[in-house]
């Protein structure tokens, strides 16, 4: 038995489970104390954030709808972990992907359906991909850190699109700030009909293994892998660092740009300024939940899909706002980035008189 | 004050303010070794919690302890996940952004029961009415500037003096450049990393107060606007150096000031709030060549 125990404990994947589940379950234990700071009960409302989000079809649907862009930020912050690249830059890339899916859905007339869909949704790619080719650019041949560039392109591309549908692109007859309406041709198939569920959750799912694929399967997968744990070593082999970054900042720029792509074409139908609703930065937390592996990003943005469905149904039935869901994604992060925090608190557990028990090595 | 330079160098020397803090901040986070991302995060507690201190007390200045205070928690929290629990820094220093970031809005929503911005509390007041105003000729000028610009001067020139004229501060200095020569030299190298960190949470903190309860007298979500990540540049483009932090700030808080100044003319107001992060960009990609970070940022000792 024992035994046993000890060889699942060996076993990497079981490892990385076990402790994303602990960690998730330390940052639901913060929000529980800012739930019962508020003064409910954190048992009854993670009860409905969980239970009665999971026991009607409107609240799965829900809840897939609204993992549906984590999964690709999610993606976009794991893969370019992967070669140790911190890719801040998301939400711009996502502003700028929207906004060029936006200009395509609602310009371009007369097109049949899946092309214009398929135009739209490149144009996304291709807008946010350019966002890492710049980064990439200013990282390789002026050593720029791509951290600040990207933070500082954030708010540089947000102001831009801002302007754009504040200004040039504002309907006559709109009076908030956004584009017209893509036409019925370029938007995303709805997977169940009134619902926010649309074919952008099926690309999602298809990025994963196309991801998975590239890192288990292809010699670029190979090399971006070796770049990421050993830049020295890689670069003694013969592998161009360069190309590899610039590789992996355009496929993660790409992958949030198509973010926003099927933000427009699937959810808001037309690019609004408050688009994201800060999808970039929670691509963190759904990337370091899954330990950065592509294939599990889905089902850790499903988990953070839940818990927002949830959060809204709390929100409209108590005092507790849905912003609790981005501090327990913030703890997340905390408790992911830090195993020798988490061991510590394990040690804690351990070292309590009467649940003393020799757990080996963790 | 109708002299449009006047103008302009009041308006440059108010926006250079929270820059000279924060940057002055990161000075010291830098130079013990440890990453300054985390200031945006930093002075959005200083901020937030600034106001709730003076909402909750009635005097702004128990606000200004809270922000102080809250700023440094969080700093610390930064702090001890990277040199304590070796957690990778911008992981850790953006986990502090993100923290700041989410806990803000959501306490608004808690206590204020408003979005994104809290109701009106006590802040600190002018200087219009001081002895300063009797200095002949510049005294209108420099009563009209706010108590933090002055606080912001002392703590940069006595952070120079620290880092640069003391042995504590040539300590500090060491552990940033090599932890594992200065923990040879048997100096307490986790201690003046968490110092360091610590201090620039103190004052990213006082920064974040500045814009809620120096300018304003209330929090608004995203006022601090990116500025901790200017910091990060600024502190670069200074060579970690307070004084070169005073610089950095007034020439970028200049590029702030001017589109306040722009704001009645035609250009749409976007390209305007740009500016900034575009002359920040630019110089960061053109203006940087010759800045080298001190050698053992992010590095441990025991490592």
């Amino acid at each position: 038995m024992g035994t046993q125990f000890n060889k699942l404990k060996s076993n990497p994947m079981i490892r990385k489970t076990g402790f994303s589940c602990f960690a998730l379950f330390l940052s639901l234990l913060c929000g529980a104390v800012i739930i019962g700071y508020s003064g409910y009960s954190p048992i009854n409302i993670y009860k409905v954030i969980f239970v009665d989000t999971l026991s009607s079809k409107s609240g799965i649907m829900l809840a897939l709808s609204q993992a549906t862009p984590l999964m690709f930020t999610g993606m976009a912050f794991a893969i370019a972990y992967k070669v140790k690249i911190i890719n801040l830059g998301e939400e711009g890339q996502l502003h700028c992907g929207a906004m060029a899916a936006a200009i395509v859905g609602a310009y371009i007339p007369n097109l049949p359906h899946l092309p214009h869909v398929f135009m739209a949704l490149v144009a996304g790619a291709v807008a946010g991909g350019m966002i890492g080719l710049l980064t990439g650019v200013l990282k390789i041949h002026f050593g720029a850190s791509e951290i600040i560039t990207s933070l500082l392109l954030n708010s540089i591309i947000v102001y831009i699109t801002s302007y754009l549908c504040n200004g040039p692109l504002k309907p006559l007859d709109s009076s908030s700030p956004q584009t017209p309406f893509i036409n019925e041709s370029a938007r995303l198939t709805r997977l169940v009909p009134k619902t926010q569920l649309t074919t952008a959750i099926l690309i999602a799912i298809a990025i994963a293994v196309l991801l998975h694929l590239l890192m288990s399967k292809l010699t670029l997968g190979y090399e971006m892998k070796a770049v990421g744990l050993n830049l020295n070593a890689a670069n003694v082999h013969g592998i161009s660092i360069a190309r590899i970054y610039l590789f992996t900042m355009i496929l993660s720029s790409a992958i949030a740009g198509l973010c926003g792509s099927t933000l427009v074409l699937g959810v808001n139908g037309r690019y609004v300024e408050d688009i994201s609703l800060n999808y970039g930065f929670a691509g963190i937390s759904v990337a370091a939940l899954a330990s950065y592996e592509p294939l599990a990003v889905p089902i850790t943005a499903i988990i953070f899909g839940i818990l927002k469905a949830g959060a809204f149904t709390v929100d409209r039935t108590t005092n507790i706002p849905v912003e609790l869901v981005s501090v327990v994604q913030a703890f997340v992060v905390v408790f992911i980035a830090a195993p020798k925090l988490t061991e510590f608190i394990l040690g804690i557990f351990n070292n309590i008189p009467g649940m003393k028990q020799k757990t080996g090595g963790c | 004050m109708d002299n449009i330079f006047a103008v302009i160098l009041l308006a440059t020397l108010r926006m250079a303010t929270p820059l000279i803090l924060t940057t002055t901040g990161a000075v010291f986070s830098v130079r013990a070794g440890v990453s300054e991302i985390g200031c945006e995060g930093m002075m959005i507690a200083g901020a937030f919690f600034g106001v709730l201190g003076s909402y909750l007390s009635g005097n702004a200045w128990v606000g200004v302890l809270a922000g102080v205070f809250f700023g440094m928690l969080f700093a610390l929290l930064h702090g001890v996940l990277h040199v304590i629990f070796k957690v990778n820094q911008t992981i850790s220093g953006m986990s502090v952004n993100l923290l700041a970031a989410a806990i803000a809005p959501l306490l608004i929503k808690l206590i204020w029961h408003t979005n994104s911005l809290t109701g009106n509390v006590a802040s600190i007041s002018s200087l219009e009415q001081s002895f300063l105003k009797e200095i002949p000729l510049i005294g209108g000028f420099l009563s009209q500037l706010n108590l933090f610009f002055y606080l912001a001067i002392l703590f940069a020139v006595s952070g120079w003096f620290y880092i640069f004229k003391t042995k504590s501060g040539l300590r500090m200095r060491t552990v940033g450049e090599n932890p594992l020569a200065a923990s040879t030299l048997g100096i307490n190298v986790i201690a003046y990393k968490l110092t360091g960190t610590a201090i620039c949470g103190v004052l990213s903190g006082l920064g974040g107060v500045y814009l809620s309860l120096g300018q304003l007298s209330q929090y608004v979500d995203g006022m601090t606007a990116g500025r901790g990540y200017m910091a990060m540049v600024i502190n670069t483009f200074g060579h970690y150096n307070p004084i070169g932090a005073i610089v950095g700030s007034l020439f970028f808080g200049f590029f702030d000031a001017l589109q306040i100044i722009f704001q009645s003319s035609n250009i749409p107001s976007q390209f305007l709030m740009m500016l900034p992060y575009l002359v920040t960009l630019l110089v960061v990609v053109f203006g940087l060549k010759n800045t080298r970070q001190p050698a053992g940022v992010g590095k441990h000792h025991d490592a």
